[in-house]
């Protein structure tokens, strides 16, 4: 097999810059950066790539990093940012902002525990903090597809059917730093893949608003419709996913990618690298007589809810592990797909690998047996993973 | 002396479309306005983009999809406007394109909520023109006190007057060395005129302080409020100045700095009842202020008081 | 306050309960605030109440809700009021259905309109009407600024009287919110408010539909939509371009549009100003030379950089004007009317006739015509051929001239026998003589004559020292005349001191250049020589208690000195003699004769003001009252916005002055130029100046033709625009609280 030996960082900086000079026939390409662990290595990449009709500007802030990405895309330009953690609080604001003026910005992010007290390590509590700000949310579970991911997200976003900005998640050191073989493709294939960005509403010559003050009723409406381009995401995804293994020839993963699901009598239910240390175990399983099976949620906004519906369907004990606690409540992927399951199915929340603890095939093993075990579903699990 | 001010402030650069329309949501004698009003003067025909924080001037456009600026805008969030504004003059300098992108935020989201991201902008000798329209309160959530709100003005929030100084944000933004600073009086049209059409077109980041009177604010007469810059320049509260490269202080316009200006500024607004501030006590802070930018100015003797 | 039930408490039957109420406003009236004093009004009944805003994103001006409801149970109902029972409008120019929604026949409405119940009432006669004019009593109270007067707290008073609720509880709700100094306009509107039952059985208005919204999406919003919103309906006041008096204006005795002559000079040159001067100033180059100019100590500019040097301008115009009087056409009714006189006053009559085509004869006595311009003005003030030119236009308006034809009683009155009328302006005739010892000594002499003498070539050559007695013009022009005659040493001797004397100042301080003594505080006493006057003895004056004129009296002292005098040439002043004039019906007197003003401008004015007289007469009308601006409608200083001019010294006239120039030419050579004429401030006059446009803070002012439209759908009636203008071409004008 080809490849680099690149960490997901440097994948996701290599994505974007290709991304960046395909619009090099178009209007150029703009982001602005700031550091923070464990994100860091990417905008530093980013910064030292030559990428004509580009500039990667490193400004004071995350809030000014977006501020910077909504800028760019006002003026045009394709844009992209990076960060983690406190800095998506900080950024926060300005996260909404690029959603509700409907700007195709796309952001990678390394989950990261927010503090203090300070924990660098994985967690998802960061972007899933951004849940309902009206960003795509896609996690990865590897550096190929962090790399495959970025460039999905840009031809998804700049889609006339969508026009959202999309957050590609990648966990803290477990990608972020993590060094793996990664296919890089070509400037060529990518311009082939990514048409240069045409933004409608861009702000150019005429004289007109972009982010006017709205009444309800005019608010209810521009929610209806960005809520109507969510729902097209399904649909598009399935040709960009077509168009991308036209090109390269590899096709990017389903919203929610399946594993040994269809016979499973309990299946496990995750995202981003859990989903593939799931599947280790269902290996284990499965060798040994039990018929574990797994979902990767990939997509989770929009929310795959048919796909997982459909998934669940026939399948009597659920087990849906989050690396994040929404205190007070439980895991949050938990919360939102315990509905999907047949009536009488038990949907067992486990939350797990919180502040970085490393998610290991037996606890998945053992979480599973909990889950066979039970009649009904309990409250929701905090499992400790320890180192 | 029949001659048109107007004709006397026009450049080379012909008409434009107004910046700020009517159907405007503005307070009637809102000096932000006015103060669109002199960009759109200056501007004449250059092309702009308007990047507007949360503010009045925000407010002002009216709901969406209408708009009563006559320039492409994007309203961004508090204290984004110079960093929004850096996005945008990327993607037109990457395009080849003349447009000035021009901030036009409040003292809230210049000298409060927007400081880091001004401040980092200026740092990067962004390609923007930063123009902050001081009405001295935080206007738009209804009369809080902000930095900019002087010494002795009551607000919603400080009811007896405020106790802190004003903030000198020229000499803040002269410290970032940026290519120009200036403060514009609107009660001096060509000092005002020449200052917008000259930082309009410099490059790199130029900063621009306008006095902009606030009459819902200030408890004043709305047709007064020129009258009122005009007696902040007299008095020496508003220094009219340019600062080059943050080094090269220039005195635009001398005050005479008479007691009666100060003590008239102070009493056309309700806003300093409460306090019962009056001229001596604001007086040392403004010699002392007048003394710094002497030094600075290289200029001790005042500028029309030379042989 | 607990979950408690309350009973009425003392309000009144006809207010249902639970009650909604909803008050429409714009921004900045007080809206919400007026809810909440209503609502306050009823929780001090001891009743549930609940209030709140409707809250816009528009500011000052534009149209607000907001909501009060009283019950007897605690309030559950978050909803905005929909069903009103009372409806307070704070401006009647809302009213209309969106205010009317919701109201059943029969519902209450509070309006502040200026234009009482009748309007509405006809329209709208299914509900309770009642009406106040808050916005008259909030501004005359003080509350708020010309430009957004705050009515809350007013109407508040006119609700509860409406109402039926009694006073205490208003005077309770203003002091828990804190609003006790309101109370005496709540009373004004308590007091004042007027109100009218609802006809019966009207059906309940049909509700609109609300239209659906046609929403376009963030990201396919690519067109520029200016914004619709007509802010002119937030205006309480407008602006008017209104001329006001210039002081120049109001202070010439003459009559002249000095605003407009000057502006006329400095914007169209000589030609276009003399039009304007010509209208009422037939000597312009006369008085371009020997005006005490009124109109420069009045000009707003004197208290700035100095006056406008009007009387410089005026002379440049008389002297560079090109224009021969042009014959007007004849009066459609044209009338014979003689002159007696052709000094100022009866010039001024003559060219008022006649420039009206009526026939005008002047009847001098000397055998040239002037008067006291011809005989009693020095050839280096007024030269001759200067005077001739200003005389000539105005024979050229065919005026018949008959001079060396001295008149007396009986021939004034056999003349107006055969005359529609004859105006009569023979000047000063009789001489103020000095009360002293010695008087009659040969080489006193009575200054006029003097001068009279000079200029026909008779006078004296004087030696040795000339002593005059006077401070006027007539005392000056005796000093400087001695002076080129060859005096030795020439003093006038004056009882008041140098700022008190009557005589043109420039004029003294050339005389003083030339060599003039000013004896001042003294007074001639006795006249001392042996055949003739030899020395003269001065008195010390001092200055006593103010007379009825305001001035103080002079009080002559004891203290006295002798001073040698060759000559001594008196100018106290003259009188008229009336005897001449006899009493009849169609004769008519003006100038020093008539006002005894003294002055060259005086006399044109009456001059001018006598000709319209007998006309006003022969036509059988009352006698004209020539506009005279009202104190509040002249341009003030502090109506000046000096900031708008540079400083610009006045420019000086050119003379020459010093002993080395004496002689009968002509001293002053007057300005090099028009170029003072651009100094006028042009008080009370626009000069399109676009300083109203520079200002209006939403750009609606627009050129239009030789002036300016204000965009009335937008204007907002801020007042900047009127507050800015340099010169006070401008007003504001409150408009009616229900357009």
């Amino acid at each position: 097999m080809s490849g680099q030996l690149l960490s997901a960082n440097h994948a996701a900086a290599i994505g974007a810059a290709l991304a960046g000079r395909a619009n090099r026939t178009g209007r150029g390409f703009v982001s602005g950066v700031y550091p923070i662990t464990p994100s860091t290595e990417c905008m530093e990449l980013l910064c030292n790539q030559e990428i004509e009709k580009g500039h990667v500007v490193r400004v004071e802030s995350e809030h000014s990093a977006m501020a910077v990405c909504i800028g760019g895309a006002a003026g045009g330009a394709r844009t992209f940012t990076t960060s983690s953690s406190n800095g998506l609080a900080f950024m926060a604001e300005n996260v909404v902002a690029a959603a509700l003026l409907r700007l195709p910005v796309v952001m990678v992010a390394a989950n990261r525990t927010l503090g203090p007290p300070w924990n660098i390590w994985a967690d998802h509590g960061d972007t899933l903090m951004l849940r309902d700000t009206g960003w795509i949310q896609m996690y990865c579970a590897d550096n190929q597809e962090v790399l495959d991911t970025v460039l999905c997200a840009f031809r998804l976003a700049e889609d006339r059917r969508i026009l959202l900005p999309a957050l590609v998640c990648q966990e803290a050191f477990v990608l972020s730093h993590t060094m793996a073989r990664t296919h890089v493709p070509t400037q060529d294939e990518v311009d082939r893949f990514l048409p240069p960005l045409d933004l409608p509403g861009r702000l150019v010559g005429t004289a007109r608003i972009v982010g006017g003050l709205t009444v309800p009723q005019t608010t209810e409406v521009h929610r209806a419709q960005h809520h109507q381009a969510m729902g097209r995401f399904f649909e598009v995804y399935r040709e960009v996913q077509d168009a991308f293994e036209a090109v390269f020839g590899r096709r990017p993963a389903d919203p929610v990618v399946p594993y040994r699901a269809d016979d499973a009598d309990v299946l496990v239910v995750s995202m981003g690298t859990i989903g593939s240390t799931v599947e280790r175990a269902v290996d284990v399983a499965r060798e040994k007589g039990i018929r574990l099976g797994a979902l990767r949620v990939r997509t989770f906004r929009p929310f795959p809810a048919e796909l997982l519906a459909a998934a669940f369907r026939g399948r009597p004990r659920i087990a849906v592990i989050d690396r994040n606690v929404s205190l007070g409540f439980g895991g949050v992927l938990w919360g939102e797909a315990r509905g999907l399951a047949d009536p009488g199915a038990v949907v067992q929340g486990y939350m797990i690998g919180i502040g970085g603890g490393d998610v290991r095939p037996e606890h998945v093993l053992a979480l599973a047996e909990d889950v066979a075990s039970r009649q009904a579903a309990g409250a929701p699990v905090l499992m400790e993973a320890g180192a | 002396m029949s001659e048109s001010v107007l004709a006397t402030l026009e450049g080379t650069g012909g008409p434009a479309e107004p910046l700020l329309r009517p159907g405007n949501g503005n307070c009637g004698g809102c000096g932000m306005s006015t103060a669109l009003q002199f960009l759109g003067r200056a501007r004449e025909a250059r092309s702009i983009e308007l990047v507007i924080p949360a503010s009045c001037a925000a407010v002002a456009v009216g709901p969406f999809p209408y708009s009563a600026l006559g320039v492409p805008t994007i309203l961004t969030t508090f204290g984004s406007a110079a960093a929004v504004a850096t996005g945008l003059s990327h993607a037109a300098r990457l395009n080849g394109e003349g447009t000035r992108v021009v901030c036009w935020a409040g003292d809230g989201g210049t000298y409060d909520i927007g400081m880091a991201s001004l401040s980092g902008a200026a740092e990067r000798n962004e390609d923007i023109l930063y123009v902050c329209y001081d009405n001295e309160i935080y206007g738009n959530t209804g009369g809080q006190r902000s930095s900019a709100t002087p010494h002795g003005a009551a607000t919603s929030n400080t009811l007896r007057g405020k106790v802190e100084q004003k903030k000198d944000i020229l000499g803040i933004m002269a410290a970032h060395r940026i290519p120009y600073a200036a403060s514009v009086s609107l009660a001096h049209p060509e000092d005002a005129i020449r200052k917008m059409r000259r930082a309009l077109d410099m490059k790199g980041f130029r900063f621009l302080h306008v006095l902009a009177p606030c009459p819902t604010g200030w408890k004043s007469e709305p047709a007064l409020g020129i009258e009122l810059v005009r007696l902040a320049v007299r008095s020496g509260l508003f220094p009219v100045v340019e600062v080059i490269d943050g080094r090269r202080t220039t005195i635009n316009v001398e005050p005479d700095f008479a007691e009666e200006a100060l003590e008239l500024y102070l009493s056309l607004q309700r806003r300093f009842q409460k306090s019962e501030i009056d001229a001596a006590a604001l007086r040392p802070a403004i010699d002392r202020h007048w003394r710094d930018l002497r030094a600075r100015s290289g200029r001790i003797v005042p500028a029309d008081r030379e042989g | 306050m607990g979950v408690t039930e309350t009973g009425r408490a003392s309000i009144p039957e006809e207010i249902p309960l639970p009650l909604e109420v909803r008050v429409h406003g714009r921004g900045g009236q007080g809206g919400v605030t007026c809810a909440k004093l209503i609502a306050t009004i009823y929780a001090e009944q001891g009743l549930h109440v609940q209030t709140f805003g409707d809250y816009g994103s528009e500011r000052t001006g534009a149209p607000i809700r907001a909501f009060a409801r009283v019950d007897t149970v605690p309030i559950r109902n978050h909803n905005k009021v929909y069903r009103p029972h009372h409806l307070v409008v704070l401006d009647a120019a809302l009213l209309g259905d969106d205010v009317l929604d919701g109201a059943e026949p029969g519902a209450v409405v509070l309006l502040n309109t200026a234009r009482g119940l009748e309007p509405f009432a006809d329209r709208h006669g299914r509900f309770r009407f009642a009406a106040v004019d808050a916005t008259a009593i909030a501004r005359r109270h003080g509350i708020g600024t010309s430009a957004v007067v705050i009515i809350n707290t007013t109407l508040a008073g006119a609700y509860a009287r409406a109402m039926g609720l009694p006073w205490e509880a208003v005077e309770r709700a203003f002091a828990v919110q804190g609003l006790a100094r309101d109370l005496p306009a709540a009373r004004e509107a308590w007091d004042a408010v007027v109100s009218r039952a609802a006809d019966e059985g009207e059906a309940a208005p049909v509700r609109r539909a609300v239209p659906a919204p046609n929403v376009i999406g963030i990201a396919e919003h690519v067109e520029d939509l200016p914004n619709p919103l007509r802010t002119g309906s937030w205006r309480t006041q407008m602006p008017l371009y209104l001329s006001h008096a210039a002081p120049c204006n109001a202070g010439c005795p003459a009559g002249n549009d000095v605003v407009g002559f000057v502006q006329a000079l400095a914007t169209g040159g000589v030609e276009a100003a003399a039009r304007v001067l010509f209208r009422t100033q037939p000597l312009p180059s006369v008085c371009g030379r020997v005006c005490p100019a009124p109109c420069m100590s009045a000009c707003n500019r004197g208290a700035y950089d100095g006056a406008v040097h009007i009387r410089g301008l005026e002379r440049w115009i008389g002297d560079h004007v090109d224009a021969e009087g042009v014959r007007p056409p004849r009066a459609a009714n044209p009338r014979r009317v003689a002159v007696v006189g052709s000094g100022p006053a009866g010039l001024g009559a003559a060219f008022a006739l006649a420039s009206l085509g009526h026939d005008v004869e002047i009847f001098e006595g000397e055998s040239c015509l002037g008067g006291v311009l011809r005989t009693g003005i020095p050839a280096y003030r007024l030269p001759e051929e200067v005077l001739d030119r200003d005389i000539g236009r105005i024979l050229a308006l065919g005026v018949t001239a008959r001079t060396g034809t001295f008149l007396d009683a009986a021939a004034i009155a056999d003349l107006a026998a055969t005359r529609d009328a004859v105006i009569v302006a023979a000047g000063l005739q009789r001489l103020t003589g000095l009360e002293a010892p010695g008087v009659l000594l040969p080489g006193v002499l009575q200054g006029i004559r003097f001068l009279d003498d000079v200029k026909r070539g008779a006078a004296p050559r004087l030696a040795g020292h000339v002593v005059v007695a006077g401070g006027g013009n007539t005392a000056v022009d005796c000093a400087r005349t001695a002076l080129r005659l060859g005096a030795a040493s020439v003093t006038i001797a004056y009882r008041r001191g140098r700022k008190e004397m009557p005589a043109i100042g420039p004029e003294v301080d050339e005389a003083v250049a030339e060599g003039v003594k000013l004896a001042l505080h003294r007074q001639p006493v006795r006249v001392l020589g042996e055949g003739r006057v030899q020395s003269l003895e001065l008195a010390e004056v001092e200055l006593g208690e103010p007379d009825a004129s305001g001035r103080r009296r002079p009080v002559v002292t004891g203290r006295t000195a002798a001073i040698p005098c060759d000559a001594l040439l008196l100018a106290l002043g003259q009188a008229a003699d009336l005897s001449i004039v006899p009493a009849l019906p169609n004769l008519f007197t003006a100038g020093d004769m008539a006002t005894g003003d003294g002055t060259v401008t005086h006399a044109l004015g009456s001059g001018r003001r006598a000709a319209a007289r007998v006309l006003a007469s022969l036509d059988g009308e009352p006698d004209p009252v020539l506009p005279r601006p009202d104190l509040d409608s002249l341009v003030a200083p502090a109506h000046v916005r000096f900031s708008h001019f540079h400083v610009e010294p006045p420019h000086a006239e050119r003379h020459r002055i010093g002993a080395h120039a004496l002689g009968f030419d002509e001293v002053n050579r007057g300005l090099d130029g028009p170029s003072e004429a651009s100094r006028c401030f042009s008080c009370g006059a626009c000069t399109h100046c676009d300083t109203c446009m520079l200002y209006c803070p939403e750009g609606v002012i627009h050129r239009v033709g030789q002036g300016y439209r204000v965009d009335e759908a937008f204007c907002k009636g801020c007042g900047m625009c009127v507050a800015e203008c340099p010169r006070r071409a401008m007003a504001m004008v409150q408009e009616a609280s229900a357009r």
